[in-house]
């Protein structure tokens, strides 16, 4: 347990490293660090390094997944990428995906946070309720919004019956809407995994300083914005860093409530890949997909984080 | 004391590998004097019989089976071909056109030539082009099945309507079955393989008539879709829909809620294949449904329907027990096999003299085929799974606005020229 006041900006991250011990016993507990993490260290290269670093040839190999006869085509597969007017739009549709649901999301759970953080009854068991959600497996929250986002399901009847039928949609079917609902059901399912992150966070930050600043005559908003948001940083750190790698690589949602259709209209890089390997059987074309997937995931997510460590460093 | 920690930590390191690699062993024949049978089917509700009827005909043999929806399976099988732990039996679509195709799979070597067996001299030339690659017979095609629009009887009895039998008397209906407040045809365009049943019935009667070679045609580069009668067929598609034809919202529909709405009288019937009945009398076991060719012209006489062999069955080229799987072909392409499977699915057995009685809800369907006025499901002689799924978002496309037919035919044309 890390006392609060020792570390106030870092509720989740543990403090790095042991304490200082004299130079020789410090050499031979570094030996057997090494052979503590060997096993992990070996699992890791042979069950993940290894095999992607091969998956990764095949993006330039014209491989069908089936045929062991395959020819290597060089830059081929990403050439053709460029052309592809599926992928250029899949790649602008993951983008617009991860984005709004990296704002949303959290702008959501940041509320919801500082509601059940503030003392209104029943705040325990609304905590349970909201964090609910992200506990179910994605693929059945996806089939329960499939029918809830039906022509004739819940939603639409809730609206026809409280006199907005204007405002009913055909949410799935319509491509105007559709990516719009697959971005909704994702953050219903993942506000509460935010809110319990900002949580953890909000409840980090003494009490005392919150007083002490209401002394000063500091209004709630006021005290909001100069001493808790600083504090938040490391929380928002976090669940920035995990809902846009969240959004990028959206797949299960995605697949179960749309199939990426109407059409291509929400066909993410995920869902392409998944479909030119599988059903198309162009599997070099598709780890070439891979490949930029990853790479637009280290790149959004490695300049992310270098971001958010000045702004932690900034606020601390 | 530093020797102990190395040992312990190599230790762990091997049983960490070695639980990884755990799993493939588990589970080998229970009893060795059992002869175990793997096979992979896609014949979900079927197969069970089969299974129990040939472990009761062949003692001691025990089949160890896994069923899955065509999608799954389709993707689940390249994969364990590829990496050789393909079951010794395994669900095979006649022709081309899809992952899992008779071309497709025989094409890098793994099936194995069922020539030799006495079932595949005796296969109805339509059914064995498509089960050929090469001229050597790979696939045991067992069953039939046709594609129309399926009528629920008591809601077309409830409504004073009778089903049409003309593209003129088609819009009629669909226009007095919309006043009535129940529309024609359920349509459950979100799931994107429905999207071409409609498709493929009017092509049938509107391509395929005055053209019954206009697969040849294509072949040879003499037609392409484009400003072919695809195009007037995909613009007949159009106008049932503009017609009112579907009920609301079809793509927001998927398939599961459209077999609902016809089960239960919300439309009077439904466009799909045969299969669809079985799964209509399982939501209402008191329904009674049958099977018409959907109109597509004003000459009843010159109508197709859409008609082709099923998923069959191919033997692994590597088969662990070729003896047993070459039983298993034999067992379903023997009257009592095939029987057994087109009774449970509904369809029409390959093989004439099975002494089968067709059901009654499919009557229309075994007299096109006696007539020999049916015509292939069009993607089994595609040369490839790509020209299909362009047409099948494409078609998902011209619904919600997103695109014209004449561009998705082009598409089309495109995909089909890359060819294999």
């Amino acid at each position: 347990m890390i006392a609060p006041t020792d570390q106030p900006g870092k509720p989740v991250v543990p403090a790095p490293g042991p304490a200082p011990v004299p130079a020789p016993v410090r050499r031979s507990q570094t030996a057997s660090t090494w052979w503590f993490l060997l096993p992990a260290m070996l699992l890791f290269v042979f069950v993940v390094l290894v095999p992607s670093a091969r998956g990764v040839y095949y993006a330039f190999t014209d491989w069908d997944g089936l045929d062991p006869d395959l020819s290597f085509v060089g830059l081929d597969n990403f050439t053709d990428l460029t052309r592809d007017e599926d992928a250029v739009q899949a790649i602008w549709h993951t983008l617009l995906i991860a984005l709004a649901i990296t704002v949303i999301q959290n702008l959501i759970g940041l509320l919801l946070a500082l509601g059940v953080n503030s003392a209104i009854k029943s705040r325990n068991l609304l905590r349970v309720f909201l964090f609910a959600p992200a506990v179910i497996t994605q693929i059945v929250t996806a089939y329960l919004w499939r029918n809830l986002l039906g022509p004739d399901g819940a939603v639409n009847s809730l609206l026809g019956g409280v006199g907005l039928d204007s405002w009913q949609q055909n949410w799935l079917g319509d491509p105007d809407t559709a990516l719009w609902s697959v971005v909704g059901v994702t953050v219903w399912q993942y506000s509460g995994y935010s809110m319990v992150i900002f949580l953890a966070g909000l409840q980090s930050v003494p009490a005392e300083i919150h007083e002490a600043a209401a002394i000063d005559g500091a209004g709630p908003v006021r005290r909001f914005w100069s001493v808790t948001r600083p504090l938040l940083t490391p929380a928002l750190t976090i669940n920035l860093m995990l809902s846009s790698i969240g959004g990028l690589k959206l797949f299960d949602q995605v697949y179960a409530l749309t199939g990426g259709g109407p059409g291509h209209a929400t066909d993410t890089l995920s869902t392409l890949i998944y479909k030119d390997a599988f059903t198309l059987g162009e599997f070099g074309y598709s780890i070439a997909l891979a490949v930029v997937l990853t790479l637009v995931v280290a790149v959004v997510s490695t300049g992310q984080y270098f971001m958010l460590a000045r702004t932690e460093k900034a606020a601390s | 004391m530093k020797t102990l920690r190395a040992a312990l930590a190599t230790t762990a390191s091997v049983a960490l590998l070695a639980a990884c690699s755990g799993g493939t062993e588990a589970g080998e024949g229970k009893d060795s004097r059992t002869l175990t049978l793997t096979l992979a089917s896609v014949d979900q509700g079927s197969v069970e019989d089969v299974v129990k009827a040939f472990e009761k005909a062949n003692p001691g043999v025990e089949v160890r089976y896994t069923t899955s929806g065509a999608d799954q399976y389709q993707q689940q099988i390249r994969t364990q071909l590829s990496s050789g732990t393909a079951p010794d039996v395994m669900s095979v679509w006649p022709g081309n056109g899809n992952p899992a195709a008779t071309h497709v799979l025989a094409e890098p070597g793994y099936l194995r030539d069922l020539s030799d067996r006495p079932w595949a001299a005796k296969l109805p030339d339509a059914t064995r082009s498509v089960a050929q690659y090469d001229g050597k017979t790979y696939n045991a095609l067992f069953g039939q099945n046709g594609i129309g629009a399926v009528y629920n009887q008591q809601a077309l009895k409830e409504s004073g309507l009778t089903a049409p039998t003309t593209w003129t008397e088609l819009l009629a209906f669909c226009k007095d079955a919309a006043a009535r407040k129940t529309p024609a045809f359920a349509l459950g365009l979100q799931d994107n393989w429905v999207t071409q049943i409609v498709q493929y019935a009017l092509v049938a009667t509107t391509v395929y008539g005055p053209e019954r070679d206009f697969d040849q045609k294509m072949q040879a580069g003499q037609v392409t879709f484009a400003g072919s009668a695809w195009q007037t067929a995909m613009d007949k598609y159009r106008t049932m829909e503009k017609e009112g034809c579907f009920q609301k919202n079809p793509l927001g529909t998927n398939y599961e809620a459209s077999q609902q709405l016809a089960a239960t009288g919300k439309t009077l019937g439904i466009v799909q294949g045969n299969w669809v009945i079985a799964l209509l009398k399982e939501k209402n076991p008191k329904g009674t449904f049958t099977l018409k060719p959907l109109p597509a012209d004003d000459k009843p006489a010159d109508a197709l329907m859409p008609a082709a062999a099923g998923a069959g069955y191919g033997v692994n080229a590597k088969a662990k027990n070729e003896e047993l799987a070459l039983k298993w072909v034999d067992f379903v392409m023997s009257p009592k096999g095939m029987n057994l499977y087109v009774e449970k699915q509904g369809g029409l057995p390959t093989l004439p003299g099975t002494g089968y009685t067709v059901d009654p809800s499919l009557t229309e369907l075994s007299r096109f085929i006696t007539d020999d006025r049916t015509v292939p499901f069009m993607d089994q002689l595609w040369p490839n799974a790509k020209v299909q799924q362009t047409m099948l978002s494409g078609l998902q496309e011209i619904f919600s606005g997103q695109a014209e037919p004449k561009d998705v035919l082009k598409s089309m044309d495109s995909d089909y020229k890359a060819g294999s």
